[in-house]
């Protein structure tokens, strides 16, 4: 389905989703859709989800206990499900984001070498 | 609960999720439908994103588990007749096999029992071309020189009358070398083993069976030391064997009853002595170690002179020689049973085929109606993994059911089996089920359907998607499947065919059989076993005064038409005795031996002999010794061939000048009649009164010779009505006395045929329920055809096609299947024939009427098979049909 989509966007690593994820609940609850879009320009339309994986990411979270949700109503006066950070979800994302850190600057280092030094 | 909270409203969400991003799209100027459609491709597969959702939070495998087995269930629940015909099919087929591999199992396969069996050997002696067993002095010069074997033991069978306590009962016995029991490499469970000193006569010890112990003395274990009564005879008891023990084992050798009793043999003086008599001890004897088999033949061979050297001159210079062999026990007990057992393997092996080719067939069909939905699941995003999942689920629950749908049935097949064919087999009064066939044979038929079950998954993903969707809407179905499921049925019906044929010979041989002309009559009958105990019975006279007593009282019951005294009924063997006749003809051929009878009271008008030629005893005859003999045709014809054997002479023994027996006088002919089992040769015979059984043979015999007796009564009534009357009339005589065996004429008869019985029975049983699996899998094919090709016969019609021609088309398809298959199954059926025909009586292996009715049978099932199908075929409504396209 994503054959001809896949060339031009990068397929996200699934620990990345979640990552970001937790990065775009930092600045206060979402529903799922609000979270797709969120994700899609905080990228500039590169990291691209395929929408649906989204929802799978999400319920990963809510087991571990990183995210919850609970019913609220949108900005169209509908029902919906808001998701939120956890305590224990900020604190997660604090250490994945220096992993994260970490690792970029590890594979950047070993791309460009020159630069860095 | 959570997960609950968490998974309600997914659907919801989702859609709304997909219009939020439909709505976005509109704004950024789209239309609608394109707005719709983008949104759908970014949010990918909806279902499978629920799929995964939802595995997120539990075992994904056993949630899609569950969902295929809702599913199974429902959709199994739509077409019960599939599924109650693969259920029944594979409990059928399953647990025909079960019982028949059990029962094998149990009499071929299964150990002897006894410690390193394969050293055990059965001994012999050879008489003319027969083997027999020993007589006592032949076993004992054997087991004096003897170096090949660690030890030899005789045995014979004996009948005890157990008294005492309660009721007294006829038991088996049998009495056995000191060291049999260490030799088979067994100890008793209770007490001691015999020891050599009890092994004189007048030792009255005895070993108890477990289940003699179990019945009669409740499993007492204080029964050790205490004493029993053996023929009016006391005796201690001084061991137990444990339940597992059997011996003599059944089979078709000579001793092959089971003993509930073990007595040392403690051979006689007289037994010592008495040359050329008495060949009834079994011997068995276990190699030493490192001696082959032919080794111990080769030291046979040099026995047998010595033992021949032993032996009178007189009877040297007759010609008397006697030979050993021996062959291994294994080979004793199971011998002539072998080919039948292994033709009822061969047998139950087709059913399997059958079995498993009707599933097959079954499966394949259903999963062919399922191209289509397996193909949208695929369009729809099914994984492979999930959709074979699905399919076998289907396949597993129906393999379970028939499963144990086969378990039952080979219980109840099982319990079903006759208790005759139970007895005729060795080492078999219990049949388990044996578990490992179990899953054998239902693993055989689970592994096919599973097998076939996956076919249309591979016709999917070899055609494109889009192209299974096509096809199966339209046009007919895949050329291969058509074909693989076609030569199925041509496979089911061959098979069948040559079940039927071997059922069909088997029944025809077993009618030929029945049909055979006893020489007697058995119809209303009623027989009676006794054996009278040497105490109590020491006197020849206290043994013909019950005699006469009996009879007397026999005779006078109402409803008795005539009775007589034999010491053996037809079918049963008794004395067997070397003859030689005066006025004989020398020609070859002439036996040298006749079986011997003695009788009392009117014998041959009561078991209705009809007499050739002379007359029967005379009253006087019958008390007092007048040196007179009936013989039977075959005896008069061997000797004196063209003549009236009437008044001529014979005396038992060689014609050898000092032979003291008398010459007795032939006073009548009598027909033959059949000695052994029913279709044996009869023997040559001849008839004594029991007056001129000698005095001295029944005072005081150590053996029980003479004192068996049968008493057989004709009535005009059911001869079953008698039973109780004549109880009462041998209580009457003596209230200690047991009777051995109390039973019709006919039903003694019809034991003696029960292994061909059975054969023809189960042949028949596994023959018809192949012919209904082949029908079931012809029908099943036939309707799937019809269902697939409703569109051609739709188009049929229309273009005017008579109803008729439908129903002759379909008809015509399946009964070419059923042809092609009867033809096949004809070839076949002729070499089994050929290899069965030595287990038929009278009846060739190319039979017409078998290999006649065989083919109509077929075609005739064949029809009935093909003719809902075609009805309904006929019946199609060609405007529905092509309007629903």
């Amino acid at each position: 389905m994503s054959t001809k989509r896949s060339r031009d966007h990068i397929e996200l690593l699934q620990g990345t989703l979640d990552l970001l994820i937790l990065r775009t609940l930092r600045w206060g609850p979402a529903h799922g859709h609000a979270i797709a879009k969120a994700i899609e320009h905080g990228s500039d339309d590169v990291l691209l989800v395929e929408q649906g994986s989204l929802y799978p990411a999400l319920h990963r979270l809510i087991r571990r206990g990183w995210i919850d949700f609970e019913e609220g109503t949108s900005e169209n006066n509908r029902r919906a499900k808001f998701y939120r950070l956890t305590p224990k979800g900020r604190k997660q994302l604090e250490v994945e984001t220096s992993k994260w850190d970490k690792l970029a600057r590890a594979v950047g280092r070993i791309l460009r070498p020159a630069e860095q030094e | 609960m959570r997960r609950k909270q968490a998974l309600d409203g997914l659907g919801q969400e989702i859609r709304d999720h997909i219009e939020r991003e439909t709505q976005d799209n509109i704004d950024k100027g789209m239309t609608p439908t394109e707005a719709r459609r983008q949104a759908m491709i970014t949010f990918g597969n909806v279902t499978l994103t629920m799929e995964h959702t939802q595995a997120v939070w539990g075992w994904p495998a056993l949630d899609a588990i569950r969902q295929d087995l809702r599913y199974v269930f429902r959709t199994l629940c739509k077409k019960p007749a599939f599924a109650l015909i693969v259920i029944l099919t594979l409990g059928f087929g399953i647990g025909l096999n079960t019982a028949t591999f059990s029962v094998v199992n149990a009499a071929l396969i299964r150990p002897l029992g006894f410690a390193d069996p394969d050293r055990l050997v059965a001994l012999h002696e050879r008489l003319g071309p027969q083997d027999a067993p020993f007589s006592p002095p032949d076993f004992l010069d054997v087991e004096r020189d003897q170096q090949s074997f660690e030890n030899v033991a005789a045995y014979a069978n004996v009948p005890f009358e157990l008294s005492g306590r309660s009721e007294p009962i006829r038991i088996d016995g049998a009495k056995v070398s000191a060291g049999l029991f260490s030799l088979l490499g067994v100890s008793p469970l209770l007490g001691r083993d015999f020891q050599s000193e009890d092994d004189q006569p007048g030792t009255n010890v005895a070993v108890l069976s477990w289940g003699l112990w179990q019945s009669r003395y409740g499993g007492d274990r204080s029964i050790v030391g205490q004493t029993i009564t053996l023929d009016r005879r006391i005796y201690t008891v001084i061991g137990v064997m444990p339940a597992a023990f059997e011996f003599p084992r059944r089979g078709p050798q000579a001793n092959n009853i089971p003993a509930s009793v073990w007595v040392p043999i403690a051979f006689t003086g007289v037994e010592r002595q008495a040359r050329a008599n008495g060949f009834n001890r079994s011997v068995i004897a276990r190699l030493k170690r490192g001696v082959s088999l032919n080794a111990a033949r080769a030291e046979l061979e040099v026995l047998a002179r010595r033992v021949n050297a032993n032996y009178p001159p007189e009877l040297q210079r007759a010609g008397v020689a006697v030979g050993l062999s021996a062959a291994p026990l294994r080979d004793e007990i199971v011998g002539r049973m072998e080919r039948p057992l292994l033709l009822l393997l061969g047998a139950v092996g087709l059913v399997l085929l059958v079995t498993c080719a009707n599933v097959a067939t079954l499966v394949l069909s259903r999963a062919a109606s399922r191209t289509r939905e397996i193909a949208v699941r695929t369009a729809l995003g099914a994984s492979r993994a999930r959709l074979v999942q699905l399919l076998l689920t289907e396949v597993t629950v129906l393999s379970i059911v028939g499963g144990l749908v086969g378990l039952a049935a080979s219980r109840l097949i099982v319990g079903a089996l006759p208790r005759a064919v139970a007895e005729a087999i060795p080492a078999g009064q219990e049949f388990s089920i044996d578990f490992r066939v179990l899953a054998f044979t239902g693993g055989i038929a689970i592994a096919t359907s599973l097998l076939f079950a996956l076919i249309p998954l591979g016709t999917v993903a070899r055609a494109r998607t889009g192209l299974a969707l096509q096809e199966t809407s339209r046009s007919t179905p895949g050329r291969r499947r058509h074909h693989m499921q076609a030569s199925l049925v041509v496979t089911t019906v061959m098979l069948a065919c040559v079940l039927l044929v071997g059922a069909g010979l088997f029944i025809r041989s077993f009618s030929a059989l029945m049909a055979t002309d006893p020489g007697y009559n058995p119809d209303r009958v009623l027989t009676a076993s006794l054996t009278l105990p040497r105490v109590g019975y020491s006197t020849a006279a206290s043994v013909r005064s019950f005699h006469h007593a009996l009879l007397t009282r026999a005779s006078a019951l109402p409803a008795v038409r005539s009775a007589a005294l034999v010491t053996d009924l037809p079918l049963e063997r008794y004395e067997n005795r070397v003859l030689s006749a005066e006025e004989a003809q020398l020609a070859e051929g002439v036996p040298s031996t006749t079986n011997l009878s003695w009788v009392y009271g009117p014998y041959f008008q009561t078991l209705g002999i009809q007499l050739k030629s002379g007359r029967v005893f005379s009253d006087v005859e019958a008390i007092e010794p007048r040196g007179v003999v009936i013989v039977n045709e075959r005896l008069a014809r061997s000797f004196w061939p063209g003549q009236d054997a009437v008044g001529k002479r014979l005396r038992w023994g060689l014609n050898v000048p000092d032979n003291q027996n008398p010459w007795l006088t032939i006073i009548g002919v009598v027909a033959d009649v059949a000695d052994g089992p029913l279709g044996a040769e009869p023997s040559v015979h001849a008839y004594e009164p029991f007056s001129q059984l000698p005095d001295n043979v029944l005072n005081n015999t150590p053996t029980s010779f003479g004192r068996q007796v049968k008493l057989a009564v004709r009535t005009d009534a059911d001869p079953l009505a008698l039973v109780s009357a004549v109880r009462a009339e041998i209580g009457g005589i003596d209230r200690q006395l047991a009777i051995e065996s109390i039973a019709t004429m006919v039903d003694r008869v019809g034991e003696t045929v029960s292994p061909q019985r059975f054969s023809a029975m189960v042949l028949g049983a596994f023959a018809t329920g192949s012919l209904l699996l082949a029908a079931v899998g012809l029908y099943g094919l036939l309707v799937f055809t019809v269902s697939e090709r409703a569109r051609e016969i739709a188009v049929r019609l229309a273009l005017g096609a008579q109803r008729t021609e439908i129903l002759r088309i379909v008809i015509g398809h399946g009964l070419k299947l059923v042809a092609f298959g009867l033809l096949l199954g004809l070839g076949i059926s002729y070499g089994t024939g050929r290899a069965i025909a030595s287990l038929l009586y009278q009846t060739e292996s190319y039979d017409i009427v078998t290999f006649g009715t065989v083919p109509i049978v077929l075609l005739l099932i064949g029809v009935i098979a093909c003719a809902l199908p075609a009805y309904r075929a006929s019946r199609v409504e060609p405007m529905g049909i092509l309007r629903s396209e």
